[in-house]
């Protein structure tokens, strides 16, 4: 291949030209869900998901993936089949109106999710103590219910990896990335000089 | 202090930065997933950013302008090891080099942190963050693949064996050793490559690949000294094409 | 960045009678209110494929999209632009990685997506398939690909599909910084040397014809655009999105000195609309068809990126027994 591109032109070439071998099921591996704290004192929110082989894998590569714009303080990742979902409601149904007495009866953790409007965000709206998920949106209809949402999402927070203790540091530089920042491209001077320059 | 010392040490870091990050950035676009692909694109970043901060300390210290340095100087004028300028190969070769770098560069920052250059103690400090994400990244993939299938493992092997003589010269001493470490500025190569060595073999020993009899690796040294691989001016005229059209006007 | 001019064509589930007319006047109630479908919503055949088609296509376009200007990644002139152009790079690869994922929370999955990319069943922005000769083309993608394709994005943005619209809203704070860079690269080509202008005006002179291309041919207006319309789908026609863009860059062109290379370009004082040259649209069906300057490259430099990535993938295969869909 002659290509503009140098790396194109270096690249080796496997398999033959045009020839697709298509991918076998999970070639992209299954999926894990990202959530993301913006600030300190802030409530974490679902931003996506990775693709990954694991949970560690999925932390690591859910760092760049979602934090390397904008701020951050903490991340975490779980594993999508370890997301409970309640029913999902619309116009003025609350969706913990679904939610029937399961009883409580175990004290495992569990991170609670609320999506406040349709097509944003789940965000977290506390940690309830609970045997089950079932039993945790119960024990949160209780607890966290103080206005009307259209879905709840209830993650055992034995399933979650957290950034550990020593891995704050991670985002210490952020702020410094102006590279990425819109604002740090102002060309309004130097326009102004080549106006200038060209009206004379 | 001793002024050309410093200079030498602060060159020879930004260097290994400069070109292995360039060299990394090649795969953006065509990594092996998406989203590793990211992940590995901005390490890449980082380290021209950290190259490009030793570069502005170095113009404090009277040096030319960052760019000038970066883009017009020839291969032989460079400080880089040469491990950095190999080209990348396929993926396992890519990422083991990241990982016996990457490994080096944390461990040289960590004791960077107690420069008396103060600048250089700034810098290392504030970068930490940034290191402990790159090892993070490095000993992850090593250990996985390292622990995954025989075509992995295999790879891996290879690719260790072949750069490991490389990595090890990135420990190279300069003749003017013995004024950094006096002079308090860095602890000198001999005990970085002792720690280095010992978290290279707590990393391989958590995989099936063989820790290096390290008695029987020659080093292949002179990066430091400006003696490089066919590999570095070609890559070095296409890092500057656009730059040399005309090094005086802005881009 | 993104293909405008989706074509909605060819989909065979282009009634909506066979659905079950109760649910589907509640899912049209939930759109007429504002509020988003989410994925675990009933939703009419239509809509699901629509949706996927065109939020698929959108990520193709980012993935590929990397590689015009990819080609420069390694010559970028000096630390700030070799940065920021890596940064943009990625920054495209990463848009690629959110759309997937919204596309697939409608039950397509990202193997599939892939392959079908790589085999030219799935198309992505015509504009991708044209060369970057110079480092003034590259400059002009940043600016003025990027700049159209915010001017769609802003437009989806708004659309019905709740995972698609949580992408966009990523993406378009995302893409702020590609326009400003973008802009600011053709600024320091405009004020520079007579090389470094001439090597932007040249560079403009290749591109307009792909970049009139670029938000598709006029809309013919069916019934089934308007339905997509009424489900916010389609969010405006392909020529108000070329006009939206004209208006705002054809002055910032103009005011750093450039020619816009066709003569009939002039805004009609009395549509309020732009006139132009019919740009050439059996070109534009010739390179979509797989017959443009770069299609063959573009494409086989994504097979040969999967293929060398294969072992990797391979060797770290999932404990996962099944694929499940992601939840938002």
């Amino acid at each position: 291949m002659k290509s503009l591109d140098p790396r194109v032109n270096r690249l080796p070439v496997p398999g033959t030209p045009g020839k697709i071998t298509p991918k076998i099921p999970l070639d992209q591996f299954g999926s894990y869900e990202v959530f993301v704290q913006p600030k300190e004192g802030k409530p974490f929110q679902h931003e996506g998901i990775v693709h990954a082989p694991n949970l560690e894998m999925a932390f690591v590569l859910a760092k760049e993936a979602f934090t390397r714009r904008f701020t951050c303080v903490s991340l975490y990742v779980t594993d999508t089949r370890d997301v409970f979902v309640s029913p999902l409601t619309d116009a003025d149904k609350n969706a913990y109106d679904m939610i029937s007495d399961e009883g409580v009866k175990g004290n495992d953790s569990y991170e609670i999710y609320h999506l406040a409007k349709r097509g944003k965000q789940h965000v977290h709206a506390g940690v309830v103590t609970a045997g089950s998920p079932e039993e945790a949106m119960w024990k949160a209809r209780q607890t966290l219910n103080t206005k009307q949402v259209f879905n709840i999402w209830a993650v055992k927070t034995s399933n979650i990896r957290k950034t550990g203790e020593g891995e704050t540091i991670l985002w210490d530089t952020l702020p410094e990335k102006k590279f990425r920042d819109a604002a740090d491209y102002k060309g309004g001077d130097k326009l102004k000089e080549f106006l200038e320059r060209n009206k004379s | 202090m001793n002024d050309q010392a410093l200079k030498e040490l602060l060159y020879k870091l930004a260097d290994d930065l400069l070109i292995l990050g360039h060299r990394n950035s090649e795969w953006t676009g065509m990594g092996p997933l998406l989203e590793e692909d990211i992940a590995f694109s901005s390490m890449a970043q980082d380290k021209i950013g950290q190259s490009h901060a030793l570069f502005q300390l170095l113009h404090q210290l009277g040096e030319q302008q960052p760019d000038l340095v970066a883009f017009t100087r020839n291969a032989n004028q460079f400080h880089n090891a040469v491990l950095v300028e190999l080209p990348n190969g396929e993926y396992d070769f890519s990422l083991v080099r990241h990982f016996l770098f990457d490994m080096a560069d944390s461990l040289r920052w960590q004791m960077l942190t107690n420069s008396s250059y103060e600048p250089l103690a700034q810098l290392a400090k504030k970068i930490q963050g940034e290191l402990r994400y790159h090892t993070l990244h490095a000993n992850t993939w090593i250990k996985q693949l390292g622990n995954a299938t025989e075509e992995s493992i295999t790879r891996l092997q290879g690719s260790l064996s072949k750069l490991m003589p490389y990595a090890l010269g990135m420990f190279e001493e300069s003749p003017m050793e013995a004024a950094l470490i006096n002079d308090g500025i860095f602890k000198g190569e001999q005990a970085l490559q002792a720690i280095w060595k010992s978290k290279v073999e707590e990393v391989l020993s958590a995989t099936q690949l063989a820790v290096p009899d390290w008695k029987i690796l020659v080093p292949v040294y002179g990066g430091r000294r400006g003696q490089h691989s066919e590999h570095l001016q070609p890559m070095l005229d296409e890092m500057s094409e656009v730059f040399r059209i005309d090094p005086t006007t802005e881009w | 960045m993104y293909g405008g001019g989706n074509t909605f064509e060819g989909i065979k589930t282009d009634s909506v009678a066979q659905e079950d007319p109760q649910k589907l006047a509640a899912f049209e109630a939930r759109i007429a209110r504002g509020e988003k479908i989410e994925p675990t919503d009933w939703m009419p055949q239509l809509y699901r494929k629509q949706l996927i088609r065109m939020i698929e296509q959108h990520a193709h376009s980012e993935i590929i999209g990397a590689l015009p200007e990819g080609t420069w990644i390694t010559r970028a002139p000096g630390f700030k632009r070799k940065m920021s152009l890596m940064a943009k790079v990625q920054d495209e690869v990463g848009h690629g990685q959110l759309l997937y994922s919204a596309a697939e929370t409608l039950g397509k999955s990202r193997e599939e997506m892939i392959d079908d990319l790589i085999s030219g069943k799935s198309k992505y922005s015509n504009i991708f398939n044209y060369p970057t000769f110079t480092w003034a083309d590259c400059c002009f993608i940043s600016w003025l690909v990027d700049a159209g394709a915010i001017v769609n994005q802003l437009a989806n943005a708004k659309g019905s599909y709740g995972p698609y619209c949580r992408a966009l809203d990523r993406i378009c704070a995302e893409e702020s910084f590609h326009l400003k860079y973008g802009h600011h690269c053709v600024i320091y080509l405009a004020a520079g040397s007579p090389k470094q202008r001439a090597m932007f005006q040249e560079a403009l002179n290749r591109w307009w014809p792909p970049m009139m291309h670029f938000f598709g041919p006029s809309d013919k207006i069916s019934v089934h655009t308007e339905v997509l319309m009424k489900w916010k789908v389609k969010m405006g026609t392909n020529d108000d999105m070329r006009n939206q863009f004209l208006d705002m860059y054809v002055p910032k062109i103009l005011e750093l000195g450039f020619t816009i290379p066709d003569p009939k370009l002039k805004k009609n004082p009395d549509t309020g609309r732009w006139d132009y040259t019919e740009p050439d649209w059996d070109e534009f069906k010739r390179v979509i068809n797989g017959d443009g300057p770069c299609n063959k490259e573009r494409l086989e430099v994504r097979r040969i990126a999967e293929e060398r990535g294969k072992w990797v993938r391979e060797a770290l295969k999932t404990s996962k027994t099944a694929y499940v869909t992601p939840l938002a």
